[in-house]
């Protein structure tokens, strides 16, 4: 008798040979790890690392909700009859929220990744297989990606969130009907999300001609992950404005039609909330539909044509352009590497999708940053009353550390690292260069903001000498970060392949915000304590100093051979030695 | 002007390049021919600086390149064996990069620049993001921007690659011409038709080992043409009978 696994399993096996099933593994291959056919083009941190990242941002939310509903716990002592799902309602939106913001970037980010292009084309046509055939593969791979990023970003939280808040329930009963409803919402939010993103490129795609649907594109992202980002830093606000319903604003949230499903499903929905819980569910299913469509639609006009399409067609340089480079030359850049290095780093860096989108990321968090401390600070107050407070103040100072971080951060990823060769040839390697280079793209960026912001600004708010302290700590302070992140930077912006983040990547965010604390917070205060006084502003020059110090003093200690222009490139071995002799 | 003494490039103990020795003189055109694998890449990214040799050194008017690798540079028009190119920039910012980079006064960049894309075709897309250009567009501009600094020495691997019939023409007396001018040229190619007619002189390696070098008649000999010399010199086999064999394993289940 033979036995039936061995049966299946040599089944399964001919079976996961076909085409068919080749190509779905190619393309989900492909949403995870890029399509750059450099290998280190592309920011692979490998599949597991994304997924553990993807569903962190839920999981550290509801370990912090411990504190929460244990203090809760502790204040309830013998009371077991307090309304868990009242409660939990602004932490259930806000997971909503999550879900759908972590999907939405993700789809953003790697959207290129998953609709097949040019590289696709020039590989799999050519072979036997039928164009329907990649289409369907295609499609199943985008269904299969949607529902594995829907769980994925919330398998942690969907088993964390009601554990923690149904802790003081004593029927095994209550933490599974819980679970059930939160887990059904919040993926549900998830695939809303992708199907969304997905949808509007798709449609973009279908609806206007290749050339300006990728000019388009980039801005479209750029908003697309705007609105993400300004819906998870408003969340805190909306479940209070849900009492309002229905003549409240926040109908229009597609996050609140899924708090309504999920109080639907419960059983506490009020009439407005019901209703936005079926429209919820409905707009899903529509979406679905819409997305699919779009989808078939642009496969067809895009994918069929690539052969007919040409990549964007970089501008001619405006006169205005060339005025400024010619100034800048005179001013500030003042090596031929410098002048060369500099446009080469300005101009990838406005064409480039990604690095355009990664500056945008951080640029759009630090607008929304900002703007809420610019309403904490006037909420129904006078102007001058607010003038000197740390709100107004670490307004610029959160807009300089958002693009400062996202320029350093942008200059960590390559452009096609096979072209390097122009630079290694024609580079000094011993010139250190590299630093002054990209300290001069960084503070361009920021000084000229600062002058033509903060200073007409706080001059009219509180004089001169308010204006011209403020600009002197934004300044100094930009000076310092960029020379802080640049310390060991030792290579053309964009020329490297990455650096190890895989060890290194939570550090990093970490790092990034304690940073920002120092930097806005802790500035902030100490500036808005200081300005009462201008003199105290003296307080600020031992530690500037001290910092100046040490980062010269790193300088100078580093060996020669630790200061030479580095490429990073790790070489692709053609063969192996084995060593196997004894 | 450019002397490879004893080149020896080893990967990991296996040896790619074994004492490769010659010499280039001004007006030289040397042809570097052999078949794949038999180290022309290696050989050219040691002339260019890009690579270390393990042993042996190249000197460039007496002088090890290595003491002074910038002010050698600077002499020095490389075209790569592969255009690659930033694809963000269009080919006229890329020139500029290279002219730049390379220390020239903006406005001399501008001028030969101009002047080169016009020659060579690509002044009416020279404003278009490379991305967008073909093989052969890119290939020019490679060659642009080796020419761009008027270079004494001019090391091109694989230059007729993706040109068409026009450009490789003009490339061809180009590269004669530059000779004429007391250039030094050092030309890899596979195609040994053009090598034949443009080399005055001949390097021909095999397994990372150089088995001829000298003037290209000299080479010829009596033979009637460079393609015979050629195989018997590599040893190549009988390449009718592999092209039969080939047939016959296509046929096989």
């Amino acid at each position: 008798m033979i036995f039936p696994f061995a049966t299946l399993e040599a089944k399964w096996k001919s079976h996961s040979q076909r085409p068919f099933l080749q190509l779905i593994k190619l393309f989900i291959d492909r949403a995870f790890h890029g399509s750059g056919d450099s290998e280190s083009e592309e920011l692979d941190f490998g599949t597991g690392l994304v997924l553990s990242l993807l569903a962190l941002p839920g999981a550290f939310y509801s370990i912090l909700l411990f504190d929460k509903y244990g203090s809760f716990l502790q204040w309830m002592h013998g009371d077991k009859h307090f309304d868990v799902l009242s409660i939990a309602l602004s932490d259930e939106y806000f997971l909503i929220v999550l879900s759908m913001v972590v999907t939405g970037v993700a789809v953003v980010w790697r959207c290129d990744s998953i609709f097949p292009d040019r590289r696709d084309y020039a590989n799999l046509v050519p072979l036997p297989i039928s164009t329907r055939t990649i289409f369907f593969a295609n499609l199943t791979a985008i269904f299969l990606v949607a529902g594995l990023l829907a769980l994925d970003v919330n398998l942690v939280s969907a088993f964390l969130f009601p554990f923690v808040a149904t802790a003081s329930q004593e029927t095994a009963l209550f933490f599974l009907h819980f679970a059930m409803v939160h887990a059904a919402v919040v993926v549900l939010s998830s695939l809303f999300s992708f199907f969304a993103v997905f949808g509007v490129v798709g449609l973009l795609m279908s609806i206007l001609p290749y050339r300006m649907f990728r000019q388009v594109s980039l801005y479209l992202r750029g908003l697309l992950i705007a609105y993400l980002v300004g819906v998870l830093c408003t969340s805190f606000a909306v479940p209070s404005l849900v009492g309002h319903l229905p003549k409240s604003p926040v109908r229009f949230l597609p996050s609140v039609w899924f708090l309504g499903l999920c109080q639907m499903l419960r059983g506490r929905a009020s009439p407005a909330l019901a209703i936005l819980g079926n429209l919820g569910l409905m707009s899903l299913i529509c979406l679905v539909g819409c997305a699919l469509v779009a989808y078939a639609v642009s496969y067809r006009r895009c994918f069929n044509r690539i052969p007919e399409n040409l990549d964007l067609i970089a501008s001619n340089e405006r006169p205005i352009a060339r005025r400024i480079f010619a100034s800048l030359d005179r001013i500030v850049l003042r090596t031929p590497v410098q002048r060369a290095g500099y446009r080469f780093v300005l101009k990838t860096l406005f064409r480039s999708e990604r690095h355009s989108l990664v500056l945008g990321g951080f640029v759009g968090l630090g607008v929304v940053l900002a703007s809420q401390f610019l309403f904490a600070a006037f909420s129904g107050q006078e102007m001058s009353v607010n003038a000197g407070s740390p709100a107004i103040l670490s307004i610029p100072l959160i807009l300089s550390y958002c693009v400062i971080v996202g320029l350093r951060f942008a200059f960590a990823i390559p452009v096609e690292l096979r072209s390097n060769w122009i630079f290694k040839l024609l580079l000094d390697r011993s010139k250190p260069e590299c630093i002054p280079l990209a300290r001069k793209v960084l503070l361009t960026f920021v000084i000229p903001c600062v002058i033509a912001g903060i200073v007409p600004f706080h001059r009219y708010l509180g004089g001169w000498t308010r204006a011209a302290l403020h600009a002197w700590v934004v300044i100094a302070w930009g000076i310092l970060l960029s020379d802080i992140l640049l310390v060991r930077f030792r290579k053309i912006p964009f020329t490297c392949s990455y650096p190890p983040f895989r060890e290194s990547a939570i550090m990093l965010v970490v790092c990034y915000f304690l940073g920002f604390f120092a930097y806005v917070v802790l500035t902030s205060q100490f500036e808005s304590w200081a300005l009462l006084n201008p003199l105290r502003m003296l307080l600020m020059i031992p530690p500037t100093l001290g910092i100046w110090y040490g980062l010269s003093h790193a300088r100078t200690g580093m060996v020669e051979v630790d200061k030479e222009v580095i490429f990073e490139e790790k070489p692709t071995r053609g063969f192996e030695v084995l060593d196997l002799q004894v | 002007m450019l002397e490879a003494r004893e080149l020896t490039k080893t990967y990991s103990s296996v040896p790619a390049v074994g004492n490769v020795t010659f010499t280039l003189g001004p007006g030289q055109v040397l042809g570097c021919l052999g078949p794949n694998g038999s180290g022309k890449s290696t050989t050219v990214k040691m002339l260019t600086g890009l690579l270390e040799p393990t042993r042996g050194s190249v000197l460039f008017a007496g002088q090890d390149i290595r003491e002074d690798l910038v002010s050698y540079r600077k002499c020095l028009g490389y075209v790569p064996e592969e255009a690659n190119l930033y694809p963000y920039l269009s080919g006229y910012e890329y020139l500029e990069l290279v002219g730049l980079l390379r220390g020239m006064p903006p406005l001399r960049i501008k001028k030969r620049a101009e002047a080169l894309l016009e020659l060579f075709s690509l002044y009416p897309s020279r404003h278009g993001g490379m991305s967008s250009y073909s093989k052969g567009m890119r290939q020019r501009i490679l060659l642009i921007s080796a020419l761009i600094d008027d270079p004494k020495i001019l090391i091109l691997d694989e230059p007729l690659s993706g040109l068409d019939v026009t450009s490789a023409l003009i490339l061809k007396n180009l590269i004669k011409a530059l000779g004429q001018k007391e250039r030094a040229v050092f030309y890899c190619s596979h195609v040994l038709e053009v090598v034949e007619q443009v080399c005055s002189h001949l390097l021909i390696l095999r397994k990372g080992e150089v088995i001829a070098h000298d003037a290209t008649h000299v080479i010829q000999s009596d033979r009637s043409s460079l393609e015979s010399r050629f195989m018997d010199l590599v040893e190549a086999g009988d390449t009718e009978k592999i092209a039969r064999d080939i047939i016959c394993a296509m046929g096989e289940a």
